[in-house]
């Protein structure tokens, strides 16, 4: 329908007059917002319109009019409500309206769907968030496990290196000919270390223990796991000794050395 | 009011806003004619049609405010208070059992045949109504004068709906040219 034939169509009486549906008439008020010759059109009908209800209006009783006064009077004393008039606009309101609702559904459904889009991101990193954490963890440990070990290695390292250290090399029997310790002995202090270069792995209920022979006679020197002599162990204190041995006993060791079972002996030089 | 005690459209309706009695005054002056016989060609009771202009004036003077230039004149927006308020009162409840031995679609049918006769049918729109073709006429009759909506009128008269709009569009445009000729 083009817009003559909209004009031309009945809606600018039906809407005039009131008898427009609700749908018609803001159809109608959205064409007269968008074009001119509708709003002319209107304005036309209404004129024409009220030019002929005034031709023949009828006079009403005089009664009416100063009952109405007198109830106008009662309404100001009673409900004094000083107004200001909407300015007059141009019925594009409507129009804008409809555009913006639209627009805030549009935008409705692309924030939901950036919501949802976001929240499983940030549920992903989460996890991200937790693996990245342990694994942190994790490495902080090794780290200190690390430095410990090295720490020990470098203690090691500096009582090798001391100069005062009296060094005592114990080779193996002959039962045992590849087995070899070292003692490191604080010609100050009297304190033993050992350090195990090459003995067998001891069965769960044998511990080595090491011996100091002095004046012909073994004195117990302390027992020791062989993990901790693989670095270097402290022993028990000795004032003096001829040499060094080193024999497998029963767990927890024993008062006197079981000869047989000895794997290592050393002299203690100069 | 203004030097010459005339006002223009807008001027009135910015007075009116104030709730200045004398534009109030030159409201009523001016159109209480028209509004009133609109209101007669609804309700033949003069009594009745007294009342209800004095309704109309009152929520004029209320609703002042709700009125929309952007939608059309001052009149024509006066004209449907006039119209609603006359028809609000035919078919309230009071009035309607005041005649209440007549049933609802004959009752349509009497007041529509009983309304060439009155004097008040001489003029407006109504003196119009009679060059119109019955079936047209009466459709004018139940929508403009008696208020019944489109769907109503589907159902007393047994058309279908999208007639009732053609019908009561093709009466108004030939209302309309009568209008123009005379």
């Amino acid at each position: 329908m083009n817009l003559q034939e909209y004009i031309s169509s009945g809606i600018v009486e039906s809407y005039v007059l009131g008898l427009a549906n609700t749908e018609d008439s803001a159809e109608f008020e959205r064409m007269c917002a968008a074009h001119s010759e509708v709003r002319i059109a209107r304005d036309s009908f209404e004129k024409q319109l009220e030019k002929q209800a005034m031709d023949h209006a009828l006079e009403p009783p005089a009664s009416v009019k100063s009952k109405l006064f007198a109830e106008i009077e009662v309404e100001k004393d009673h409900a004094p409500r000083p107004k200001t008039l909407k300015q007059a606009v141009p019925a594009i309101r409507p129009v804008w309206i409809r555009y913006v609702a639209a627009a805030s559904i549009v935008l409705l459904a692309i924030s939901t769907a950036l919501n949802y889009y976001f929240f499983s991101q940030y549920r992903k990193y989460i996890l991200k968030y937790d693996e990245l954490v342990s694994s942190q963890t994790q490495l902080v440990n090794d780290n200190r496990n690390l430095q410990t070990r090295l720490q020990d290695y470098e203690q090691a390292m500096n009582l090798i290196r001391d100069p005062a250290m009296a060094v005592v090399k114990m080779t193996g029997v002959a039962a045992s000919p590849s087995s070899l310790a070292t003692v490191y002995w604080d010609s100050r202090s009297k304190d033993v270390y050992l350090l195990v270069n090459n003995l067998p792995t001891p069965a769960a209920d044998k511990q080595y223990q090491l011996w100091a022979m002095v004046d012909g006679k073994p004195v117990d020197a302390g027992i020791f796991e062989m993990k901790d002599g693989l670095s270097l162990v402290k022993m028990k204190n000795i004032p003096q000794a001829q040499a060094f041995a080193i024999t497998l006993e029963k767990r927890g060791g024993s008062s006197l050395p079981t000869l047989d079972a000895m794997y290592v002996i050393g002299k203690v030089t100069g | 009011m203004n030097i010459t005690g005339t006002y223009n459209e807008q001027e009135l309706v910015s007075a009116l806003a104030k709730r200045d009695n004398q534009a109030f005054n030159y409201l009523y002056d001016h159109y209480a004619g028209a509004l009133y016989s609109i209101v007669l060609q609804v309700i033949r009771d003069k009594d009745l049609a007294n009342d209800i202009l004095q309704e109309v004036f009152i929520n004029i003077w209320r609703k002042i405010e709700s009125y929309d230039p952007s939608r059309g004149r001052l009149f024509t927006w006066m004209l449907n208070i006039a119209r609603n308020a006359a028809i609000d009162s035919i078919r309230s409840k009071s009035y309607q059992n005041s005649r209440k031995n007549q049933a609802f679609p004959e009752n349509v049918h009497i007041i529509g045949s009983q309304v060439t006769q009155t004097d008040v049918d001489s003029i407006g729109l109504k003196k119009n109504l009679e060059k119109l073709k019955p079936e047209h006429r009466v459709l004018i009759e139940l929508a403009y004068f008696k208020g019944y909506t489109h769907e109503e009128i589907a159902d007393i008269e047994d058309i279908p709906l999208g007639t009732v709009k053609t019908r009561i569009r093709n009466a108004l445009l030939q209302l309309r040219e009568h209008l123009t000729i005379k």
